[in-house]
């Protein structure tokens, strides 16, 4: 006799699996399961350790620039509220604003227990101006109403590259600062996978919106890559680790078919 | 149906394949009726069992309850991936994303 469990999500249909993981629901309790008992990111028994001079100031400016990313992808999502197609993509949306409005929090939280008193002042002296030009160039997009492009630009290119270098820099990070990046990985991992997702289904449907994407690309590329890449290197990632950014992000493109 | 997808069940329900019984690792990032579903990668040393493979998009590794064979459907929920089950030319057992 064969045994079947109650709750197998092999076992679902697809629009059943896609209603489920798109939920409030589903969001909410994913995220009680590693947020609930971790403050502003970090667990309570976790003891900040000393950090000298010279890496608390990469730090610092590794931080500004990832809260400039988090206030690009905030302020992205919340207009792709409005814009997205149906209600499952509506709601997931929504619960990404939530995130990010998170993200940005333990960060700018993050910033003042390293001391920065006017952490606004400081994301605005150490931003990295091609970050700000992207974040300009998504929300020209979300402006725009172009969904897919805007879904592109956020969760495929910032969302994925914030993947690999958040989880590059939690390996190689002081304990708080590990702690908080790893909530934001384990958000980061349904953002990015939601945008690979969304545009694979409407590229497969309708193949020629991938010479536009391509072109959008290659603006988008230039603004971010060597931004990230800067960030492994300040965060003292090893050169080995750093090429998986290229990597993984390629890995992305390929599989929706935008080489 | 296409040539890639199997009927849903058929993984659980197939009493010719290896039975696993599943328990939760650690891995919290999906509603706690699913979890044991999922576990967190170990990196390359980290050897997958016969009932598992690893979603490419995440990097998380999937688990079902009986073994795994080309063709078989798998879902990622902590990323809202699907996949179908492929032979690697390495001969091991990958998930490529079906959209």
């Amino acid at each position: 006799m064969s045994v079947v469990d109650e709750f197998d999500p092999h076992a679902l249909a697809e629009q059943d699996f896609l209603d489920e993981v798109h939920s409030f629901q589903f969001w909410f309790d994913s995220v009680e399961g590693y947020l609930s008992d971790r403050p502003y990111g970090r667990l309570e028994t976790t003891v900040d350790e000393p950090i000298d001079d010279a890496r608390r100031e990469r730090l610092i400016t590794t931080l500004c620039n990832y809260s400039v990313g988090e206030t690009a992808a905030l302020e992205g999502a919340a207009g792709l509220v409005q814009l997205a197609p149906d209600r499952n993509s509506k709601i997931f949306m929504a619960t990404q604003v939530a995130d990010e409005a998170r993200h940005l929090e333990v960060f700018l939280h993050r910033l003042r227990e390293l001391g920065v008193a006017d952490p606004e002042a400081e994301i605005e002296r150490r931003a990295q101006p091609a970050l700000v030009d992207f974040k300009g160039a998504l929300l020209d997009l979300v402006a725009e109403g172009d969904w897919q492009a805007a879904v592109f630009a956020q969760n495929v290119v910032l969302e994925t590259m914030e993947y690999t270098v958040f989880r590059l820099h939690a390996a190689n990070a002081d304990p708080v600062t590990r702690d908080v990046l790893a909530g934001v990985i384990s958000d980061e991992r349904r953002h990015a996978g939601f945008g690979e997702n969304d545009l694979g289904r409407s590229l497969a449907a309708d193949p020629s919106g991938r010479a536009r994407l391509r072109e959008i690309r290659t603006g988008l590329d230039a603004m971010v890559v060597g931004v990230f890449e800067a960030a492994l290197a300040d965060i003292g990632a090893p050169a080995g680790e750093r090429s998986q950014l290229a990597h993984e992000y390629l890995d992305t493109i390929e599989r929706l078919g935008l080489t | 149906m296409t040539d890639i997808d199997v009927s849903a069940p058929g993984i659980g329900a197939d009493p010719s394949r290896r039975r696993y019984e599943l328990e939760e690792t650690g891995f919290k990032e999906v509603p706690k009726k699913w979890r044991k579903f999922y576990r967190h990668w170990g990196g390359p040393l980290d050897t997958l069992a016969p009932n598992e493979v690893i979603c490419p998009v995440c990097k998380v590794v999937i688990r079902a309850t009986r073994e795994l064979r080309p063709g078989d459907k798998v879902y990622c929920m902590p990323c809202m991936s699907r996949m179908v089950v492929v032979v690697a030319e390495s001969g091991r057992l990958e998930a490529e994303v079906i959209f």
